[in-house]
C-alpha cells in the first residue's frame, strides 16, 4: 500500500494563483462555495459553480493520474447512485420539478420523463461541482496553512491543533503499518488478496488493526508531554508560520467571497421568504 | 482512592481538554481518516465495512464523548479530504452523534484507563453504540441529508440502515474485545497500591 501517493494531501505549497492564497482565504472562499452548493438546486448557479471548480483544478496543475482516476470513479458512483434512485421512484421528477413529459416507457412504472432526467442532470451537477471544489481545495492547501486558516477563522487553536497533528500523524500509520505488516508476513500470515479468501483476510485484517491502534495510543503520553514542555497551550492565543499576509490576490478573492456571501443570503433568504413549489428549477415550468 | 477519581457527569461529558486529550483525539482522527479511506470493504454505495470505528470505542472509552464525538466527527471529514470524494458533512454529524454516545460509557462506571471493565459496562456498551447508531444515522443524517440536499431519502435510508449494521458489528465484535483487552492490559500496569 503506497499510502503517500494514494492520499490527496498537498504537504508543499505550489506556485499557482490558487497555491498563493493565504489559508484563511482558502478556507473562507471553499466554504462559501460549499454552501452555495448546499443551498441551491438551481442549475444556473450549479452549472457556473460546477465550470468554477473545473477551471480551478486545471489551474493548479494536478497530477493528473490520480485525479483522473478519481474523477471518473466519482462519476460511476454518482451514476449508480441516479440509478438506484430511478429503480426506487421512476417518476421523481414530478415530486421534484413538478410535470411528467413521457419520454420513454418500459412498463406501466418504468417510465423516464423530462423531468426526472432534468432532475439527475441538476443533481449530476450538484454532485460534480461539491467533488470537483473540494478536490481543488485539498489539492491547493497544506496542513500548516489549514490549522492556520482555521485558527484565523475563529476556530480555538485546540482545534486547529487537532487537525495540523492528524495530518502530520498519517505518515506515521502508513510506517506502522507497513512494519506490522512485514512482521506477519515474516511469521507466515498470507496477506495477498489473491491467495486468500475474503472472510480470512477480514481476520488478518483485525489482526493488525489491533497492535496499530495499540501502538498509537501508547504514544500519546510521549507526544503531549513533548507538547507540554514546549509550553503548548499556555497562551490565550498564538500565530502561524505558515501565515502570511495579505497579497494582492487575497484582497481580490476576499471581494468575491464578499460576493459569494451576499449570493449565498441571497439564496437562503429567497428559499425561506419565497418558497418555490417545487425544488428544482427547470427551464420549461415557471412555478 | 475511589474518591478522587469521582467526577461530575457534566465533567465527563465535557472531558478534560489538557494537550494528553488532544494529541490522543488528533491520533484518533488520523486512524479514523485513514481506516476509512482503506479499511474499508464496500457494502453499499457511499458506505462500506469500516473498521474506523474501533477508533472511536478506544477514544470514548479512554476519554469519554466529547473526545470521541470529536474523533468520529473530525474523522470522517478528514477521510473526505483525504479521499477527495467531496464533503458529506450530514455525515460527518451523524457520525459525531454516534461518537458521543460511544462515549457515554465511563458514566456507567466504565474506567479503560483504570482496568476497570466488567460485563455490566460492556452490556451499557452496547447499549450505548446501538442508540448512538440508531439515533445518529437513522434520525440525524437523514433529517439533514433531507436539508442540505433534499434529495430522495429512499437511498439514504439503504445507506443509512447499512451504515448503522456494520458500524454496530464493528463496534460491537471488534471493540468490545480490544476494550477487555485494553483493561486487562491498564489493570496489569497499574496493580500497585497506596500504602497507608
Amino acid at each position: 500500500m503506497d499510502l503517500s501517493k494514494r492520499l490527496f494531501i498537498n504537504i508543499i505549497p505550489g506556485n499557482t494563483f490558487l497555491d498563493k492564497l493565504t489559508g484563511k482565504t482558502k478556507i473562507r472562499l471553499f466554504f462559501l462555495l460549499i454552501l452555495i452548493l448546499v443551498a441551491t438546486w438551481d442549475m444556473r448557479i450549479l452549472a457556473p459553480v460546477c465550470l468554477l471548480g473545473i477551471i480551478g483544478l486545471v489551474s493548479i496543475k494536478p497530477n493528473w493520474k490520480t485525479v483522473s482516476g478519481l474523477t471518473i470513479f466519482i462519476i460511476l458512483v454518482n451514476l449508480f447512485n441516479l440509478f438506484l434512485i430511478w429503480v426506487v421512484t421512476p417518476d421523481y421528477g414530478a415530486d421534484i420539478v413538478g410535470g411528467s413529459t413521457l419520454l420513454l416507457r418500459f412498463t406501466s412504472r418504468y417510465i423516464i420523463t423530462a423531468e426526472t432526467l432534468w432532475y439527475f442532470l441538476t443533481r449530476f451537477t450538484k454532485f460534480m461541482a461539491t467533488f470537483f471544489v473540494s478536490l481543488t481545495f485539498i489539492q491547493c492547501i497544506t496542513p500548516s496553512e489549514m490549522a492556520a486558516g482555521l485558527y484565523a477563522n475563529l476556530v480555538p487553536y485546540k482545534v486547529s491543533t487537532i487537525v495540523s497533528i492528524a495530518f502530520r500523524y498519517i505518515p506515521e500509520i502508513a510506517r506502522d503499518f507497513e512494519d506490522i505488516r512485514i512482521s506477519m508476513q515474516a511469521r507466515g500470515m498470507e496477506l495477498d488478496g489473491r491467495k486468500t479468501r475474503l472472510w480470512t483476510r477480514l481476520k488478518q485484517n483485525i489482526l493488525i488493526l489491533a497492535p496499530l491502534i495499540i501502538v498509537s495510543f501508547d504514544r500519546v503520553g510521549n507526544i503531549a508531554d513533548a507538547m507540554d514542555l514546549r509550553g503548548f497551550g499556555r497562551g490565550r492565543k498564538r500565530t502561524y508560520y505558515a501565515e502570511h499576509e495579505d497579497t494582492k490576490e487575497d484582497k481580490l478573492i476576499a471581494a468575491v467571497n464578499l460576493l459569494l456571501l451576499i449570493g449565498f443570503v441571497a439564496i437562503v433568504i429567497g428559499r425561506i421568504f419565497f418558497p418555490s413549489t417545487y425544488q428544482v428549477w427547470a427551464p420549461w415550468i415557471n412555478a | 482512592m475511589e474518591t478522587n477519581n469521582k467526577k461530575s457527569i457534566g465533567r465527563i461529558l465535557l472531558g478534560t481538554w489538557n494537550t494528553r486529550t488532544i494529541v490522543a483525539v488528533a491520533i484518533g482522527v488520523a486512524l479514523f481518516g485513514v481506516l476509512m479511506v482503506f479499511g474499508g470493504i464496500k457494502v453499499f454505495t457511499n458506505t462500506s465495512l469500516t473498521s474506523a470505528m474501533v477508533v472511536v470505542a478506544v477514544v470514548a472509552a479512554l476519554f469519554g464523548p466529547l473526545p470521541a464525538a470529536v474523533t468520529a466527527g473530525l474523522g470522517n471529514v478528514l477521510a473526505d479530504l483525504i479521499g477527495g470524494w467531496g464533503f458529506w458533512f450530514d455525515w460527518s454529524i451523524g457520525n459525531f452523534v454516534l461518537g458521543f454516545f460511544t462515549g457515554l460509557i465511563p458514566i456507567f462506571g466504565a474506567r479503560v484507563e483504570e482496568g476497570v471493565f466488567q460485563v455490566k459496562h460492556a452490556v451499557w456498551y452496547v447499549v450505548c453504540v446501538l442508540v448512538g447508531n440508531i439515533l445518529g444515522f437513522g434520525v440525524v443524517t437523514p433529517v439533514l441529508t433531507y436539508l442540505f440536499y433534499s434529495s430522495e431519502l429512499t437511498i439514504t435510508w439503504m445507506q443509512a440502515f447499512s451504515a448503522i449494521v456494520s458500524d454496530g458489528i464493528v463496534l460491537i465484535v471488534i471493540g468490545l474485545p480490544l476494550l477487555f483487552f485494553l483493561a486487562n492490559r491498564n489493570a496489569n500496569k497499574n496493580n500497585l497500591s497506596i500504602e497507608d
